[in-house]
């Protein structure tokens, strides 16, 4: 049997057909999909092997005197609901915090949200928070709608790509492999990126600039579109608000007085400037180049600034496009799972939370809970008693990690669900094993705001159950929830609850998937957003001032680390890590060095180094390359012998609450 | 045709192409009826290598019919045949239980480039089957002839004159002499890597790929698929001694046309165009063959 689903990694979000194990375990891109049009990459090819490792989680598990030990399903819940409401009813449901999953289904993040909720908190919160939580602010403040405007396939109608901090044909392979070809049918491409991206090499022009001055170059070619009259006055002038207050800031911005801060000449600022306000329609593509700062939200904010003064929004091939990393951080936004929104973005103090009063029956929170790079200092500093994770690995993935594990000791109640024994698992007291991607039924939304359908093709291990399954028997212990026979139950009231997702139905959305808004007015989805007008009516200008990043280079740290992934391997490495091809293909830590300061430095290739910021220190292999300018390494963060998250400092962005994981003094050691 | 699919069914698994969400892919089929005979999504390699297995343990394998195959794909296996038969168990235990029945395509596929290496209708099958309206003509290998006692026999004059309406469909690539004309320095192989993202899809929709890699899951030791475009490609036992991607592009294509040919005779490629369909910054190998070498 083959079973057509929906690639478990990136937010692409390429449509799979799998093939069950009588017909060979084959995976194929589906050739009708809008999505990928039967293309993969290695990771939809080869990445599905952590499906049938043995070391997947079979059975539900309690620490007992330290060591894990065998329970049933029964005895789990006991154990967890027990715990929960004690700690509830000793000091407050402020006290318990729920992390969900961008990997985990828009049903099961609903879920999750929704019995944070009706126990009484809004600590609800997760990866999101670390990618793309400025895009949903900053967009939501400027436009009024927190996604990509347009969809994949649109992008074969714009006449110039403008990629600022996105390494696309890495980290969204499908996406980065349209504009290889439309490079090659010889439309415009300028790449504004540290590294020497495959994009880069294939550019038109590749603006090389410093990390973390994103305002400052993004500000400094729009002072040039305006000194060469480039704008669009009429798009400006019948769509937008705020353009003079903004157009006082930007006037500060000559790229003469920019290079200084982006080491970029000025006269690619203009060339730049000139190809994407006249070579219309342009499509902005970002990920997290612009939006891991501590600066994400104004970072944002500025991209958005240059696509309304260049009135490229609305149209086919124009657009503002936000990379998901991963398969769903759109949906589980979407869902809620952030501490300041309930599902659809409806902030957590507004008179719109009524409407799920109504619909759960209950008085709900109604102030912000915890951000995810909140609740681990809130647990060491003894306001969290309980933590319950799904589907993450924070050890790992967090910034300044001693803090994290200090959390977790002081905790009451630490409960992980997953696939694998992470090592965030490890540290819990009860682990869930979870069913993969492949062995359940839900949907996803991916980077274009496609709902797609996700289809069981494997039964899981053991005793391993679906998460909604398991959330849904922890919800009927501790939230009162009636429960829900199906994911399709759960997708019903979604639509309930979300106006965008009203018109979406299991049956409607398959087999290729439909892009929200999809409701009465537009049965079908929505392609194209913001064609006539913004949801808040004018497109918002915001000016945005050039501040520089939290950490600065000084005589000891000499040297700037940017964090990110590869093209093998996702997050923090629980799925590709276990896949052979992908974890053959980059087997360890490793950290990319330039010739110039390797030389420097006496480094040579492959040679294990220290590395050190200033919150603490890791050991690696070096790897020169001239992908990364001299001053610059670049370091993933998917190896947990090697978390560079360490050396990531704990401040964050005040309006997101992002962390600066893109810039991070530091100094090489051998 | 249905009374033959009837008859095979009793003695062997039988899979065929089916149509889902409007691709045809291969699944367990009981009715010749739903068998669908357009060109399926991929060439159903599976059926001879898992996509991944643990090689710990060669089971008896069940006998299998695969109705449907394209010919363009059946003949890759026969290519594999010389490589990896009798000497691959698991492919050969596979390989022995396994009936393919290939159906000849009665027009041309868009962008398929068969007649450049003899064509769909093959010298070498298992059944080879060809509709005329309701009637069907088949080609029956020794092996099966059992199946076919009840049938009248003809001459092979309808398949050659099928075959040569066919052929003149389709334009026939120049692929003659290929072997001495490629050249080793040419600058396709820089192009074609500054766009390769190394997804590992021309060996995955390949008929004529077999590569794996082995690893070890706790006390399994399993193989799974392999992409010699993959700089990690043999690391289980030399490495890839092609660092740069470029190189790698370049030795798949000299595999195919140049050191195929000159040690087997034949060029190891089928002209199914299923790697070009599949790649997704859009790499031909036909621009390989079509290349004018002469001026670089
Ligand atoms: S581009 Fe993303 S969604 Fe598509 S196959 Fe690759 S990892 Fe999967
Ligand atoms: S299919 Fe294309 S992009 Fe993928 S590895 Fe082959 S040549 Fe490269």
């Amino acid at each position: 049997m083959s079973v057509l689903t929906v690639c478990p990694y990136c937010g692409t979000g390429c449509q799979i057909i799998v093939n069950d194990s009588d017909t060979g375990e084959r995976v194929t891109g589906y050739s009708k999909s809008p999505v990928n049009s039967g293309k993969l990459c290695i990771k939809g090819y080869s990445g599905l092997s952590y499906n049938f490792s043995k070391q997947r989680l079979k059975y539900p598990q309690i620490k007992r005197n330290g060591e894990f030990v065998r329970v049933t399903w029964e005895e789990a819940f006991g154990e967890v609901s027990t715990k929960l409401l004690g700690i509830i009813k000793r000091y407050g449901p402020d006290a318990v915090a729920f992390q969900s999953s961008a990997k985990c289904t828009n049903e099961e993040n609903y879920l999750m949200q929704k019995i944070a909720r009706l126990v009484g908190t809004n600590n609800i919160d997760h990866c999101a928070r670390s990618c793309h939580s400025p895009t949903a602010l900053g967009l939501i403040t400027t436009l009024g709608a927190g996604a990509a405007t347009g969809s994949i396939r649109s992008l074969e109608d714009s006449k110039t790509y403008f990629v600022i901090g996105s390494n696309t044909t890495e980290q969204h392979p499908i996406i980065g492999t349209e504009i290889v070809k439309e490079r090659k049918k010889g439309k415009n491409l300028v790449v504004a990126d540290p590294r020497k991206t495959q994009l880069a090499e294939l550019a038109t022009l590749h603006l090389q600039f410093n990390p973390g001055t994103d305002v400052a170059l993004l500000n400094s070619i729009m002072y040039s579109i305006l000194e060469e009259q480039l704008q669009d006055e009429n798009f400006i002038e019948s769509r937008t608000q705020g353009y003079t207050d903004f157009k006082t800031e930007v006037e500060k911005y000559a790229p003469e007085v920019t290079e200084g801060i982006t080491g970029i000449d000025p006269q690619d600022i203009r060339e730049a400037a000139r190809l994407i306000a006249s070579e219309r329609p342009t499509a902005i593509l970002y990920a997290m180049g612009i939006t891991q700062h501590i600066h994400g939200t104004e970072n944002v904010m500025s991209v958005s600034n240059l696509a309304l003064l260049t009135g490229n929004i609305g149209v086919r091939g124009s657009g503002i496009f936000p990379l998901r990393g991963q398969n769903n951080v759109q949906g589980s936004s979407d869902m809620g799972d952030l501490s300041e929104w309930y599902p659809g973005y409806v902030p957590v103090d507004s008179p719109r939370v009524k409407k799920f009063e109504e619909l759960w029956q209950k008085t709900l929170p109604k102030t912000k809970g915890l951000a995810l790079s909140e609740m681990f200092d809130a647990a060491a500093d003894g306001r969290i008693k309980a933590i319950y994770v799904m589907g993450e690995n924070p050890l790992v993935t967090e910034t300044a990690i001693s803090d994290v594990e200090k959390g977790i000791e002081n905790l009451e109640l630490f409960v992980v669900q997953d696939i694998f024994m992470t090592l965030t698992a490890g540290a819990a007291d009860v682990v869930l094993p979870a069913a993969t991607s492949l062995e359940k039924e839900g949907t996803f939304t991916n980077t274009e705001r496609r709902i797609q359908k996700v289809n069981k093709v494997f039964d899981p291990p053991g005793e391993a159950k679906p998460d909604w399954w398991i959330l849904n028997e922890i919800g009927k212990r501790v939230a009162g929830i009636r429960g829900y026979v199906s994911p399709r139950m759960i997708f019903e009231e979604i639509g309930n609850a979300i106006p965008s997702y009203s018109g979406a139905s299991y049956d409607n959305i398959y087999p290729t998937g439909k892009q929200w808004p999809i409701n009465s007015d537009e049965p079908d989805g929505t392609e194209i957003l913001h064609t006539k007008s913004f949801p808040i009516g004018r497109g918002k200008f915001i000016p945005v001032s050039y501040g520089p990043p939290a950490e600065s280079v000084d005589e000891k740290y000499d040297l700037i680390m940017t964090t990110g992934r590869n093209y093998f391997h996702y997050h923090s490495g629980t799925m590709s890590r276990r896949t052979d091809i992908l974890n053959r293909e980059s087997p360890g830590p490793y950290a990319e060095i330039s010739p110039e300061d390797a030389k420097r430095l006496g480094v040579r290739n492959s040679q294990y180094i220290t590395i050190e910021s200033r919150h603490g220190s890791i050991k690696t292999q070096a790897r020169i390359t001239n992908r990364v300018p001299a001053g610059i390494i670049f370091v993933p963060f998917h190896f947990d012998e090697s978390r560079v998250n360490r050396l990531v400092g704990k401040k964050l962005d005040p309006l997101s609450k992002i962390p600066e994981f893109k810039v991070v003094a530091v100094r090489v050691l051998t | 045709m249905k009374e033959v699919f009837a008859a095979i069914s009793k003695d062997f698994e039988t899979f065929g192409t089916i149509e889902k969400e409007g691709e045809v892919i291969f699944d367990k089929v009981n009715d010749f009826e739903h068998i669908s005979e357009k060109r399926s999504r991929y060439a159903p390699k599976e059926f001879l290598i898992k996509r991944n297995e643990n090689v710990l343990l060669l089971e008896e394998q069940t006998r299998r019919a695969v109705f449907g195959v394209k010919s363009c794909d059946l003949k890759g296996f026969y290519q594999m045949d010389k490589q990896i038969l009798g000497k691959d168990p698991f492919y050969t235990e596979r390989r022995e239980k396994t009936l393919f029945v290939n159906f000849v395509c009665n027009e041309p596929c868009d962008g398929g480039f068969c007649t450049s290496f003899g064509g769909p209708i093959l010298d070498q099958y298992d059944l080879q089957v060809l509709r005329d309206g309701k009637d069907y003509h088949i080609m029956v290998s020794d092996k099966f002839k059992e199946y076919f006692n009840d049938y009248r026999e003809e001459g092979d004059s309808f398949f050659s004159r099928f075959s040569e309406s066919f052929n003149s469909k389709m334009d026939v690539l120049p692929v003659d002499g290929l072997e001495g004309r490629m050249k080793w320095n040419s600058g396709l192989w820089k192009e074609f890597a500054s766009r390769c993202i190394s997804c590992g899809a021309c060996n995955f929709s390949c008929p004529t790929c077999y590569c794996f890699d082995l690893y070890d899951d706790e006390n399994e030791r399993k193989r799974e698929w392999d992409s010699c475009i993959l700089s990690g490609f043999t690391s289980s036992s030399a490495g890839n001694v092609r660092k740069d991607l470029d190189e790698r592009l370049r030795q798949r294509f000299y595999h195919k046309y140049v050191y195929f040919k000159k040690s087997k005779g034949e060029y190891l490629c089928t002209g199914c165009n299923r790697c070009v369909e599949d790649c997704p910054v859009g790499i031909d190998i036909k621009e390989v063959i079509t290349h004018d070498y002469s001026i670089e």
